[in-house]
């Protein structure tokens, strides 16, 4: 197998004193989709914060295309390829739709034109959100947000998308929406952690799956091969859960 | 006659405390750092400028083109070496952080410049007036008042159109999710500091020009500057620019009332904003 | 698993037990010193009881309640005003009038407190200092208080030295039983966990039940009074008051710096800033700006690299608490 564009070693972390990650191993290869799996709590935000760098690591717990960049700081991890749509939204208020993307364009791995990603071309998977272009972010619903924090996210021109719980607080035909574009996505070439809490979602969007319990990896393996009875036990940490 | 009169003194004053309140809604209305040294930064510089007027015989535009420089250095240095280390979402580190060193300046200026009051040399401008019906207006609290439109409009379009704006108001907003859009929110917080004190450098300039400075002055420009920019509505440029003709013809309406009474007329409106429209006359409607 | 037998809660420390002691000793001597002290120390000693009982409100205020005020001499300067108004235009005994003139800062304190409710952190602050101004203004602007002039306590004449000191050092004791009393009584009270949780983070405190806007408004007045009680000593005391000296922002900035170098958020690092402040002002006063600068750059370095001041710094070489407010269970074999 070729080598992974993202992986990580043995990363711990945590916020402060508090540790919350054990030693995560994870892989991720170019073109592909993997979903991160867990219980609230379980420390998959923490982990997507520390592979972006926005919490501290040593630098050879995340390797990306071939570097070791733990600990880059977040800004620099975009430039070199690296997009977040992160836990709720966290759009910036008080700006309009097509300001919040321009704040991605401005500071992407590549310029507009370059790059997968146009403006034009989100606002045609996104019709709603060509109309609503000029309006101010707070007057958009849950799902139009969610929409655009993908647009930003793609507006980097990510090779690596990591996918903070998307489908969070989202009607289910919001959701299936949103999950119709992943194809688009890693057919142009960007690869996509997907982290979820809606096992059935994560199986069917992913090639590969993780479950986290409690700061550390119990499960791996490929999302088709993987019995439901063996996700129930890897979330929950007991081998009698009922899924 | 005499209110109308009071109102365009008032108006131009309010020019003078737009100078102040731009770098101020830059840093507290947009970024939210509480910066108590505003006004001491604003004095320090007069200081500077007086002093190597002595020196450098430049006159007053040659001043501006040394002053702003030395401004922007300073307000890059301020938020790189403290502001940044104090930012979040608790605005007491930032609050003491900038009283410390407001103390601290205050009396660095003691020790330099002595407690005398100094301005600059009194040129052509700053003496001339010319007359409009029967009422009487400096020539340079015209072109200060000018100054500040410009300033309010050009710093309002680079917060709506340019690359630093937009990423400036993201960082303001969200400063993690800035980061995850790519922007270093550190360096363009350096970089909006110093165009926030850069202005303050071309203020100091024209305080020196219209009336004295002495070490002690800060507070009362620092209380000016906060009071116009929480009147016009924290965020708004424009908004800054609106609230310091407010105050500026409510110090100036209370003067003609009774001398002593302009500066609490000044603050009495504050507070009266706050009581009635605590979000500012030109914050958007929630 | 075994049973616990016997569990108690314990609050008292040896720390706290040595310091209990020495705080009554303290006390005691406090008011004897009209027996064994020259008058020149008896002064120090009201201006030292007035700050260490100004800067435990602003540390009350700014360190538990979330409420940075740089308006607190306002309180100050009408509790004055009023005291030297009552004792001199209305004849007022002004041992009583001391009392009777903390009307003028619970007065002030509630419209001063609706007014600034809804503002957050930094507008807040600026509010409070905003409403100090304008009082002061307002008093320089009013004939009755002598305007800008000032007023001067000249009814204190009437009592002899002695009497003069043996009634300040009981006031200074009231003072402090008040102000450093009152507040580790409500710290160690059910508000005391409230007022901690509030500290860590106001908006959990609110979903935990804490009704935080009614705790504060009762802080904020709390405070006002606290603090007027203390100018209107140190105003009788000096026996001369101006709206310059009474509505002095300085008061803010030493309360900033007391609190901050002795450590916010205890009552312990109040204490410890005062005496700081107190004998540094002693011994370097006379450098003037030179000995402020220094000041000035130490409150901005606590600030940027020691958050916890002095006392922060103490707990860390170990935890001896001299105001134990934490509850410490403990079982018994």
């Amino acid at each position: 197998m070729s080598t992974p564009i993202l992986s990580t070693h043995a990363l711990t972390g945590g916020y402060g004193d508090f540790q919350a990650l054990f030693g995560i191993d994870l892989e991720l290869h170019e073109g592909e989709v993997i979903s991160l799996i867990g219980a609230n709590g379980a420390g998959k935000s923490t982990f997507l914060k520390s592979v972006f760098g926005l919490l501290p690591v040593a630098p050879e717990m995340v390797r990306y295309d071939g570097a070791a960049v733990g600990g880059t700081p977040a800004h620099r991890m975009v430039r070199r390829g690296l997009a977040m749509v992160p836990e709720g939204r966290r759009l910036f208020v008080g700006m309009t739709v097509e300001e919040n993307m321009r704040v991605a364009i401005d500071n992407a791995r590549l310029p507009e034109g370059e790059g997968q990603w146009t403006r034009e071309r989100l606002f045609e998977l996104f019709p709603i959100l060509g109309e609503k272009r000029r309006q101010p972010i707070e007057d958009l619903s849950g799902g139009q947000q969610q929409m655009v924090a993908i647009s930003r996210a793609l507006l980097c021109q990510p090779r690596v998308l990591l996918c903070d719980e998307i489908s969070l607080g989202l009607a289910p035909k919001v959701i299936r929406e949103i999950y119709a574009i992943l194809p688009e996505i890693t057919a142009a070439g960007t690869s996509i952690v997907l982290v979820e809490q809606d096992v059935t979602l994560a199986r069917e969007a992913s090639n590969r799956l993780y479950c986290m319990l409690e700061g550390r990896i119990t499960l791996t393996g490929a999302s088709s091969d993987i019995s439901r009875d063996d996700i129930a036990a890897a979330y929950f940490g007991a081998t009698d859960a009922v899924a | 006659m005499q209110w109308l009169d009071a109102i365009i003194q008032g108006v131009l004053l309010g020019g003078m405390y737009a100078q102040y309140a731009l770098g101020m809604a830059l840093m507290f209305g947009v970024m939210r750092i509480v910066n108590i040294a505003h006004g001491d930064v604003m004095i320090l510089l007069s200081l500077i400028a007086v002093s190597l007027a002595g020196v450098l015989p430049v006159g007053n535009i040659g001043l501006i083109v040394v002053i702003v420089p030395i401004a922007v250095g300073i307000g890059w240095a301020l938020q790189t070496f403290i502001l940044n280390r104090v930012v979040g979402a608790d605005p007491l580190p930032s609050l003491i952080a900038t009283f410390g060193l407001s103390i601290a300046l205050q009396n660095l200026m003691l020790e330099v410049w002595s407690a005398d009051t100094r301005s600059l040399p009194n040129s052509g401008i700053a003496s001339e007036s010319f007359q409009i019906g029967p009422i009487y207006v400096g020539l340079l609290p015209v072109i200060v008042l000018i100054c500040a439109f410009v300033l309010t409009g050009g710093l309002d379009a680079v917060m709506r159109y340019t690359r630093f704006g937009r990423g400036l108001r993201a960082a303001a907003a969200d400063t993690e999710a800035a980061a995850m859009t790519g922007v270093d929110p550190k360096r363009i917080y350096a970089t909006a500091t110093a165009i926030a004190v850069g202005i303050l450098g071309l203020a100091a300039v024209f305080a020196a020009l219209r009336a004295t400075v002495s070490p002690s002055d800060g507070s009362a420009q620092l209380i000016y500057a906060f009071e116009a920019v929480i009147i016009g509505g924290m965020g708004s440029i424009w908004g800054a620019f609106l609230g310091s003709m407010v105050l500026g013809v409510a110090q100036a309406i209370g003067l003609r009332v009774d001398p002593g009474l302009g500066i609490l007329f000044g603050h009495l409106v504050f507070l009266l904003v706050l009581a009635t429209r605590p979000e500012g006359i030109m914050a958007r409607k929630k | 698993m075994e049973t616990i037998k016997h569990m108690r809660v314990a609050r008292a420390t040896t720390s706290s037990r040595i310091a209990m002691t020495l705080g009554i000793v303290v006390l005691v001597a406090l008011v004897a010193m009209p027996w064994w002290a020259t008058s020149g120390n008896i002064r120090w000693a009201i201006e030292l009881c007035c700050y260490i009982a100004i800067a435990q409100m602003w540390n009350l205020l700014a360190g538990y309640a979330g409420l940075v005020s740089v308006g607190q001499q306002a309180f100050i300067g009408v509790a004055g005003y009023l005291l030297f108004v009552l004792a001199q235009n209305f004849g007022v005994n002004p041992f009583v009038a001391v009392f009777l003139s903390l009307i003028a800062p619970a007065v002030l304190a509630v419209p001063t407190y609706l007014l600034l409710r809804r503002l957050d952190g930094p507008y807040f602050a600026i509010g409070t200092w905003v409403v100090a101004e304008a009082v002061r203004l307002a008093t320089s602007n009013i004939d009755y208080v002598n305007a800008g002039a000032g007023m001067t306590l000249r009814v204190m004449t009437q009592y002899s030295q002695h009497e003069r000191e043996v009634a300040f050092v009981l006031l200074c004791a009231v003072l402090l039983l008040a102000t450093i009393g009152g507040s580790y009584w409500l710290l160690r009270s059910r508000h005391g966990l409230a007022l901690t949780a509030m500290r860590d983070n106001p908006v959990a405190a609110a979903s935990q039940g804490v009704n935080v806007g009614r705790l504060r408004f009762c802080i904020f007045v709390a405070a006002a009074v606290g603090t007027g009680l203390a100018g209107a000593i140190y105003y009788m005391a000096q026996l001369r008051i101006t709206p310059g000296a009474g509505f002095d922002p300085f008061w803010a900035s030493m309360s900033i710096f007391i609190v901050m170098v002795g450590g916010i958020g205890s009552i312990e690092g109040a204490i410890l800033g005062a005496l700081i402040y107190f004998f540094a002002d002693r011994l370097f006063g006379e450098f003037g700006s030179a000995y402020l600068i220094v000041l000035g750059l130490l409150t901005l370095v606590i600030a940027l690299y020691a958050r916890g001041g002095v006392w922060g710094l103490l707990q860390k070489l170990g935890d001896h608490p001299w105001f134990p407010v934490r509850r410490k269970l403990i079982v018994e074999e």
